[in-house]
Formats: structure tokens, sequence, C-alpha cells
């Protein structure tokens, strides 16, 4: 991004305001989505979104220089740096879903059979519904994020 | 999910697809070490070929398995239906696919290894697996497109400006063609309130008991039949083949002219003679040689005029090209019709006028289809894979600048030589028996008075003279005469041909020892016509219709 097309104090402020929000509704989808609308699949775009937002107004280095606090990596090199690292979550994203589906096999059940128990009582919460079909969920999520932003980071850098 | 719903936990058959979801998954994640990466993909396709075995003998001697993913009952889960048919398709994929990953270790450079060749070739194998495996028409899409998206990296494999164009073209096509098939089952949802194929295949049976009108569901499986055609590459939608063939990379050429083809042969044979046979439409269509009431007897004609073209097509362009992969492209074109031609021939006389015959015809033409498109598999999936060696040793596959091979490399062109003899049709070769029951089907759909079985007959005639036209001339200029400067250089490697040449024997075994491959096929074609069993072996709930 050229010095002289700086975004404005606005496009900034919005920005750093806006992009928890996206995250914390981003979680919000994900952890309601085994039974309502919802999951991994829309939480995670919702997440790049986000993403997108940070590389569109604050430039495409400016994540790994000031958040991570380190050099970001050549452009135009395609396995290194973050990009290398999206690769990586999404690479675990598919394992884990994979996995949460063998895990049924394991269990004597049908490939992806889910399960779901109710934890109670709890404080405040009463009874916390822990679903098996997150742990799918968060595969997705994770499948998601990286292959959104592995493309997003390499197109950009193009 | 309780246990106490009646699902079978046979997870046999869901074991092929898993050992090729596994494995791409691990190689995805060991990218960073070649030869890990290079050995978890040939254990995976190892535990591939063990799963599909383990399925077929079990299937075989034990019949239908099913298979209801996270245990939802059908019809509201989705199925995995292992039949006959289903598991010959899946031999047929493992055999070829089992030479194809080991060339493609020795064939494709460490870089594009790296890049990601293992992971797309092993979701594209899952791709193959779950459409043969797959009782629901939506997953069947899933499938679809799962086994399509590794093949627009494969066909832009190389990133040259002919790679991108035939890229390009390959993925604006098939993506509409996804975007058709979607609207066709959206429509066949619509109209008949399931996605379960044995449970579409009941409520068509029965329309009146169900409250549905199975006319609009013939027009949806035209344009399904369109999809699959495009699939197949057959005429009038072949125009992607021979571009997208060249650009690959060419062991997955070997896999798309051998594998991914037949997932759309599959496809029309499933859902054509399985599925929507049990189809009626009352008073027939009306139109002017569409006669007949069942679906098949409107699918037939349209079949046949494809089938036809395919073959004059298909045998026309490969006679002209001046390519070994143009050559090998062209010739899938017109060999993919002598695959849809008998199942075009038995469609026409599904009728019942024809009577008890019928049935043992229509079987006869369905074993034809299969063994040819085994056939095919093998020896086109070996042909593509000799014009890779040849390209490796003398970098070049332009006929005008190969001469000489017999001399030069003895062994390869010997398997080549197997290849075309099993294309041709020459006894005692896989190809002989596939020609022999393509006739056979024609013949005897003559001697019971099927009208157009003569020009069938003719038409295959055509097709094989054509067959035999384009491989000699490949022959001759190719692989005898003087050796050229290009050959003349060039090294070949050992685990390329000895790739080839273990293929090659494969395509004689499987002409020599040929009985147990007849009575594979047999089964699989009963298999593919036994609608009933097929409801029978799903068994989806009945649902009242309100």
């Amino acid at each position: 991004m050229s010095l002289d097309r700086q975004p404005t104090v606005i496009a900034r402020t919005v920005t750093r305001l806006v992009v928890p929000l996206i995250l914390v509704t981003a979680l919000a989808l994900l952890f309601q989505g085994h039974n309502l609308p919802g999951g991994g699949f829309i939480a995670g775009v919702l997440t790049v979104t986000a993403f997108a937002l940070v590389y569109v107004i604050f430039g495409l280095d400016y994540l790994e220089a000031e958040l991570l606090d380190r050099n970001p990596g050549t452009r135009y090199e395609t396995e290194s740096g973050i990009i290398r690292e999206y690769g990586t979550v999404f690479a675990v994203g598919l394992a884990v879903a994979v996995g949460s589906g063998i895990a049924a096999i394991a269990l004597g059940y049908p490939f992806l059979t889910q399960a779901v128990a109710f934890v109670e009582p709890l404080p405040i919460y009463h009874e916390l519904e822990v679903a098996s079909a997150l742990v799918f969920d968060l595969g997705v999520y994770a499948v998601v994020v990286g292959a959104l932003l592995t493309i997003l980071a390499e197109v950009g850098s193009e | 999910m309780s246990a106490d719903l009646a699902v079978s936990t046979t997870h046999v058959v869901v074991a092929p697809m898993l050992a090729a979801l596994v494995t791409a998954v691990l190689t995805l994640g060991t990218r960073r070490y070649d030869r890990l990466q290079r050995v978890l993909s040939l254990l995976g396709i190892g535990a591939y070929g063990v799963g599909v075995i383990v399925l077929t003998t079990r299937v075989l001697s034990g019949g239908t398995l099913t298979y209801q993913l996270s245990a939802w009952p059908a019809p509201f889960g989705i199925t995995l239906v292992a039949d006959a048919l289903a598991v010959f398709m899946l031999a047929l994929a493992a055999l070829t696919t089992v030479a194809i990953l080991i060339f493609s270790v020795a064939y494709v450079d460490e870089e594009g290894q790296r890049v990601s060749y293992h992971p797309l070739f092993h979701f594209m194998l899952l791709g193959v697996s779950g459409s043969f495996l797959t009782g629901d028409i939506f997953n069947l899409f899933v499938w679809f497109e799962v086994m399509l998206m590794p093949s627009y990296v494969f066909v832009v494999f190389y990133s040259g400006p002919r790679q991108t164009a035939a890229a390009l073209q390959y993925t604006v096509l098939n993506l509409v063609g996804s975007a058709l098939m979607l609207v066709a089952i959206g429509g066949i949802y619509a109209t008949t309130g399931t996605l379960n194929m044995a449970d579409i295949t009941r409520r068509l049976a029965d329309p009146a008991a169900f409250g549905i009108d199975p006319a609009p569901v013939l027009g949806l499986s035209a344009i399904l039949l369109l999809v699959f055609a495009l699939k197949a590459g057959i005429v009038p939608f072949q125009f992607w083949v021979p571009p997208a063939y060249r650009a690959a990379p060419a062991p997955i050429s070997a896999f798309l002219a051998g594998v991914t083809k037949k997932v759309g042969v599959y496809a029309i044979v499933r859902l054509y003679f399985t599925v929507f046979a049990a189809g009626v439409v009352d008073g027939g269509l009306g139109l002017p040689g569409l006669s007949g009431e069942s679906f098949l007897a409107f699918f037939g004609p349209v079949l046949f005029l494809m089938a036809l073209a395919s073959m004059l097509v298909g045998g026309v362009g490969a006679v002209s090209r001046d390519n070994l992969d143009d050559v090998f492209a062209y010739s899938s074109i017109g060999q993919v019709g002598f695959i849809v031609l008998p199942l075009a021939v038995v469609a026409t006389i599904g009728d019942h006028s024809f009577g008890a015959a019928a049935t043992d015809l229509q079987v006869l033409g369905v074993i034809a289809a299969l063994v040819y498109s085994l056939n095919h598999a093998v020896a086109k999936s070996l042909l593509f894979m000799v014009s890779g060696t040849v390209f490796d040793a003398a970098d070049t596959i332009e006929l005008d600048r190969l001469g000489g091979l017999t001399t030069r490399y003895p062994v390869l062109s010997g398997s080549f030589f197997v290849g075309s003899l099993a294309l041709v049709g020459i006894p005692p070769l896989s190809g002989f028996f596939g020609k022999l029951l393509v006739f056979d089907t024609g013949g005897q759909a003559l001697a019971a008075g099927a009208p157009g079985a003569g020009l069938a007959l003719a038409g295959a005639l055509v097709g094989a003279i054509f067959t035999i036209a384009y491989l000699s001339r490949a022959w001759t200029k190719g692989f005898w005469g003087d050796v050229t400067p290009a050959v003349e250089r060039g090294e070949q490697s050992t685990v390329l041909v000895g790739v080839v040449a273990a293929l090659a024997l494969v395509v004689v075994a499987i002409g020599v020892g040929f009985d147990p491959v007849y009575s594979f096929a047999e089964a699989a074609a009963e298999a593919a016509l036994d609608s009933e069993g097929y409801v029978d072996a799903v068994d989806p709930e009945v649902v009242a219709h309100e």
C-alpha cells in the first residue's frame, strides 16, 4: 500500500472498534452452530472479514509487523511467513474435522456420529450443552479461516 | 445417538473413502518433509487398495452392504451403498490409481510433488470413491465437486499459458455443469420429496401412493444426463477433453481418462438404470422417435445418438492429431462412445414389448459397458503413462519428432503395443472381450428386432476401424522407423517403464483370466438393474405424505 493514500482516521478508528465485535460475533456463531443458525463455516467467513478489514485499512504487513511483532516475510514467496502459518491452520483444521469423525468409529458408531451431553448444575449457566459436533465445527472453522486467509494474503501480495 | 437405532456399523463400507481422506490430510500436514510425504502417500494408496479388496470380497460373498453416516437412518441421513456395481467401479479405480500414483512419484518433479500433488491426488480419489458409494443424490453432487476441484488444479499444474487457457475453459464448463446439476437435483427433491436414491426409486415406482408426478422428474433427469455426459466427455460435450488432457501432467491425464470419466459413466448406469428406470410417464411424450412410456425408453435414443457421434468425432479427431496426448484424448472420446453404445441399445429395448428377453439383454448391455470401462481404464491409463514416459525420456511427444522408439526402448514400446491392441480389441487382451460384448449386445438386439440395432453395429464397426487407424498411425510414426535425435539423446526411467510394463501385464491378465472378471461384471450389472434389491438393501423409512 503506497504511503500517499493513507486511509482516513475514520476508517482506522472504525476498524479498531469493529474488528473485536466481528470476532466475538464469529465465536458466538461458532459455539451455537450445532443446533442454532451459525456453524463453523459462517463463523470462519466472518473471522476472515475481520482480517480482510485489517489488511485493507492497515496494509498487508501490519498484521505481522505490529501485532505479531516480527519481520514480515518476503512477499511473492508463497511458502514463507504468515502464509505458511495459514496453511498450517488449514491442515490442522482438516485433521480435527476428520479426526472427530473417526473418533465415532473408534467408539463403535458410524463415521461422523455425534453425541451431546448436558453438564448441570452449574452456577449462573445452570446447564451447559457439550456437543461433540462442536469439535467438527472447530475443524471446519479452522479450514475456512486458513484457506480464505491464504487466498487473501497470497492474492493480496500480487 | 442411541445405539438402539437399527443402523449397520460395517465400517468396511467407508474404509476406502477414509483411507483416501486420511492420506490426503496426512500428506497435507507433511508437506515440508518430502520423503515422509511420499511414503505416506504410497502407504495410503496401499491402504485404499486393501480397503477396496476387503469390501469387494465382503460384497461379492455376502451381498449389498449399506452404511448410515452419522447414524441417521435413511432417507434422512446420508446412505452409503456398496453393491456389486459400486465395488466393481471401486476395484477399477483402485487398480488404476495404484499404478498411477507409483508412476507419479517417479514422474512429477520434487517441487511439484511438494506443492500439492499428493493431497490433491488423494482428494480426487476420495471424490471418485464417494461418488461410487453414495446412495444420496445430493451427496453425489458433493462428491462430484470434491473430485473436480483437485482436477482444476491439476489441469493448470504446469502454469503455462496453454495450461491456463485449458484450465479456464475446463473450470468454467464444469462450474456451469455443476450449477445445472444442482438445479436438477433441487428440482428432483422438490418433486419427489426425497434425496435418497433408493427412496426416489421407490417413489417413482409407485407415484400415486406418494402423491408425486413423475413427468417433471423425466425432464430434470434429462438435465442431469447432460451433466454426466459433460463429465464423461460424450459428444456434444467433448470439446474440453483434448486441451485438458494435454495440459495436465501425464499421470493425471491417465487418472482423468481412466477413472474420473468412468464416474460419469457410473452415474449414468446407476441413476438411469437403477433409480429413474422405475419411472413411467403415462401416455408417453408423443415426440417422434420417442416411443414407449418408461424413462429408459426416452433416454435410449438420446444416448444412442451421443454414443454414435462420440465414436465418429473421437475417431476422426484422433486420426489427424500429431501429438501422442491429443491422439489418446480424442481416442478417449471415441472409446466412451463404445461404453455408452451398449447402454443406449439396451435402454431402447427397455420397454416391455420385448418381453423376458429384454431383461437378459439389458444385463448383457450393462456388462458390456462395465467390461469396456474396465478395459478402457487400464489401457488408456497405460497409454497416457507411455506418453509420459516418452516425454520424460525424449522431451517431446510430437509424432514428427519421434521415431525408432522400438529400437531404443523395447519394453516401453511393447507396453504401448499391448495397450493399443487392447483398445483395438485383439484377443486375448482385455479389450477383445469388451468389444465382443459390445458387438454381442448389438447383435442380440438386432436379432430381437430392436430399432436401430443395425445402425449401432455399423457405428461400432466404423469406430473400431478408426481405432485401428489412429493407433497404427501413432505406432508407425512414433515407434517404428529411424531413431530421431530426440529419441537418441534421452534416457528412460526404470520405474516409469516398470509401472507401464506392469499395467501391460494387467491388460493381458484380465484378458487371459477373463472368467472371474466376467462374473464380477455380471454381478455388477445385475445389481445395477435390480431396482427393487437396491431399495430393499437401503430400506428407507416410509414417510407418509401429507
